[in-house]
């Protein structure tokens, strides 16, 4: 990397860091007490929405990127662009991340104000839902050996994935009015909120998408080394065919028309290329 | 004449193991490539690179038909296949096999029917019955249902007896020079085997070597 | 584009292609049996399980509308998920599926497989209802709305099935990565079905709304589902031919 991009995203990165921590003084001390909160747990609030919008964002951009992937455009026969497949399974795993960790707070939030972990409120129902096909997704991509398949049946899943959660959303709230007639109290979205508290909400919410961008490129990038240091150690274990590749691609025009061909027919270095199998 | 099918640098690893590391050869209609190598040498991935059963991980390959390139479905119509892990439905007959594919492809039963006669294969014996020599005749019958441009065959006389390998042989030229009274064009192929194989119109051998 | 390649073929072929995987599909399951026998086997099991356990007065009255439900779409579920993978698991592991690799449009293929478990549904279903309703003495308010969830719940169980059923039938551990993949896929599908089933035994609507009930709310219900229905198999016929082929 360059210097001076170097630079930027470090000053960047410690802008986040500086940001994040101004958020988490600022739901203390800064932000008033929400009225209809039980002693200090509307602080959790600060938390526990942000990270379920990282874990929503997640989702979206995996399923944008496994798009890419599968569709996008690329001439006939060329192979597809396997960043686009690392970005999917980073966005699906900073995903689970935060969708754990909204799932916890929320329930812990929840036995506060009302006593049980869990009580089937729509939203945290479907983020649970959320979660089951990002795991769906991980236990996937672990059952495919071979790296182009994988990538692509992974990808497919993960559109499939996008078009069925919009259904997640407007067929759960009805169905847990039906199961659980009493009224789910909606915290986040009909509270009058206090423009202090909306100032560090947005806040936060605008720190927690920095991290999870900055964690996804984090993530692509170690994907990406991960993918290198393989293909080098399949380069590296044919050393005459290597070389074979770099001397044909040195000879301009089109490819020798055949019996001038002879890949990798050298008996000195046939030896050296048994040692895979 | 132009070569109908050419290829440049494909590589395909499966993990860390490099299986194809760059090979380039081009065909030109009416020839054989004649592609050998010890087992494990990437000849049945190259060919089912070629099938488009396989994406190679980089490289090009360029099936020129009038020097258009070809889609999915041209592939589909073009290609045939002989190979060691083809496999059909145990519980239909040949004859109901090839009806299938035949009617797939969108051709009548007769060119299924006269390939039947011609490898002399047992039309109403389920699949899963039939010898492993049969199984080979057949593999052929349903790689030339079609009649297709290019052949790939991979190990096309495994298991056959002399009587398979001469029925076959004589395919294998009709294909390749049809005579002018037989409909179609001349085809080309692409034949992998660990050693080398007599066949005519051979017009280039692409070592794998290892 | 996947779209491309089905557009290059008339339609008329494309028709036939699938027609004819679909014929070859139950020519071959009517000489082994096997789907049949396991689909019927496994309900009919589970159908005992069930009503066993909950005791030979069966389910308490008050209750029973409310659960009982569920436990048929379980064990549809259950049983699909025995049963349907297999299309496309047995052409895999035979491999069968390089032949049709290269032979097969994929849309018209995806075409005939789905065709294929959607009649293998239907006939689970006019198994496993029926003997449902008898074996736990309901009474059905609204038959019209039953018959239609089950055509409508059944669709989308085919489709979610078949194509999960595509994409793991190239992986590992095949049948306990079904479940896992396809229950996720199916869940919409699930509470729909068991909201609409609800409405059908009890009449009133789902419980909880009042006066809200009636043909409004299953309707609105049963909109959803055949919207879910649409959806899954779009994304099907689009991502199948992805799936199928590198």
């Amino acid at each position: 990397m360059e210097p001076l991009k170097k630079r930027t995203a470090l000053a960047a990165s410690w802008l986040l860091w500086l940001w994040l921590a101004a958020v988490i003084v600022g739901a203390f001390e800064y932000a008033p007490l929400a009225a209809k909160f039980i002693g200090q747990s509307s602080r959790i609030l600060f938390f526990h929405v942000p990270m379920a919008w990282a874990a929503f964002t997640a989702f979206i951009t995996a399923g944008v990127y496994s798009l890419r992937y599968l569709f996008g455009g690329r001439s006939q026969g060329s192979p597809r662009d396997p960043r686009h497949d690392r970005a999917a399974r980073a966005a699906i795993e900073l995903g689970l991340l935060f969708g754990v960790l909204a799932t916890v707070t929320g329930a812990v939030w929840s036995r506060i104000m009302w006593g049980a972990y869990w009580n089937w409120d729509p939203r945290q129902t479907s983020i649970v839902m959320a979660l089951i096909f990002y795991g769906a997704y991980l236990a996937l991509r672990d059952a495919v050996e071979d790296a182009e398949k994988r990538a692509r049946l992974a990808a497919a899943y993960a559109v499939l994935g996008l078009v069925v959660t919009p259904f997640f959303f407007f067929v759960v709230p009805r169905i847990t009015f039906s199961l659980h007639p009493e009224p789910v109290i909606n915290a986040r979205g009909r509270v009058e909120m206090d423009p202090r508290m909306l100032q560090v909400l947005l806040a936060s919410g605008a720190g927690f998408m920095a991290l999870f961008f900055w964690l996804h490129d984090l993530r692509t990038r170690v994907l990406a080394v991960a993918d290198r240091a393989l293909e080098a150690a399949a380069l590296g274990a044919r050393p005459a065919a290597a070389a074979n590749a770099a001397a044909s691609s040195g000879a301009t025009g089109p490819a020798p028309h055949l019996g001038e061909l002879r890949a990798g027919a050298d008996p000195a270095t046939a030896s050296q290329r048994t040692g895979n199998w | 004449m132009p070569p109908a099918l050419s290829f440049a640098q494909v590589r395909r690893r499966f993990g860390r193991l490099a299986v194809l590391g760059g090979v380039s050869a081009s065909v030109a209609t009416g020839e054989v490539l004649l592609v050998t190598g010890r087992n494990g040498s990437g000849k049945s991935t190259l060919l089912r690179c070629l099938a488009g059963l396989l994406a190679p991980d980089s490289g090009t390959i360029d099936y020129s038909e009038d020097g258009a390139p070809m889609d999915a479905a041209a592939r589909r119509r073009r290609i045939g296949l002989v190979a060691p892990d083809l496999a059909f439905y145990g519980e239909l007959t040949a004859a109901e096999n090839l009806a299938f594919f035949s009617r797939l492809r969108g051709i009548g039963r007769e060119r299924g029917d006269e390939l039947l006669r011609r490898l002399e294969l047992p039309p109403d014996r389920p699949t899963a019955a039939l010898s492993s020599g049969m199984r080979q005749r057949l593999r052929w019958a349903w790689a030339l249902l079609h009649r297709p441009r290019l052949l790939l065959l991979d190990e096309p006389f495994q298991n056959l007896d002399a009587a398979g390998v001469a029925i076959v042989r004589r395919l294998l030229a009709e294909h390749l020079a049809p005579s002018p009274a037989a409909a179609g064009a001349p085809g080309l192929a692409v034949v992998a085997n660990p050693v080398p194989l007599e066949i005519g119109s051979v017009a280039g051998n692409l070592d794998l070597g290892a | 584009m996947p779209a491309a390649s089905a557009v290059s073929r008339p339609a008329s072929t494309w028709v036939r292609e699938a027609a004819a995987v679909f014929a070859k599909e139950w020519r071959s399951e009517l000489r082994t049996r096997y789907a049949l026998n396991t689909l019927a086997l496994f309900a009919v099991n589970t159908l005992v399980v069930v009503s066993a356990s909950l005791g030979p007065l069966g389910a308490a009255p008050g209750r029973s509308s409310e659960t009982l439900p569920v436990l048929l779409w379980l064990i549809l579920l259950f049983a699909a998920a025995a049963g349907l993978p297999r299309s496309f698991v047995h052409e895999e592991e035979t491999q069968t599926a390089t032949a049709l690799r290269l032979a097969a449009t994929p849309s018209a293929l995806f075409c005939g497989k789905l065709a294929y478990a959607l009649t293998l549904l239907a006939a689970l279903e006019a198994l496993v209802a029926p003997l449902f309703l008898a074996v736990m003495n309901l009474d059905v308010a609204r038959p019209g709305l039953l018959v239609a969830t089950l055509a409508a719940g059944g669709f989308g169980l085919a489709a979610g099935s078949t194509l999960v059923a595509a994409i793991i039938a190239q992986a590992r551990g095949k049948g306990t990565l079904f479940a896992v993949l396809s229950f996720p896929v199916l869940l919409p599908l699930l509470l729909l079905a068991v909201e609409l089933t609800r409405g059908a035994f009890a009449g009133g609507g789902p419980p909880g709304q009042g006066e809200q009930g009636g043909l409004g709310e299953a309707g609105v219900a049963l909109m959803q589902l055949l919207l879910y229905d649409g959806a899954v198999t779009t994304a099907g016929l689009m991502l199948f031919p992805v799936v199928w082929n590198p």
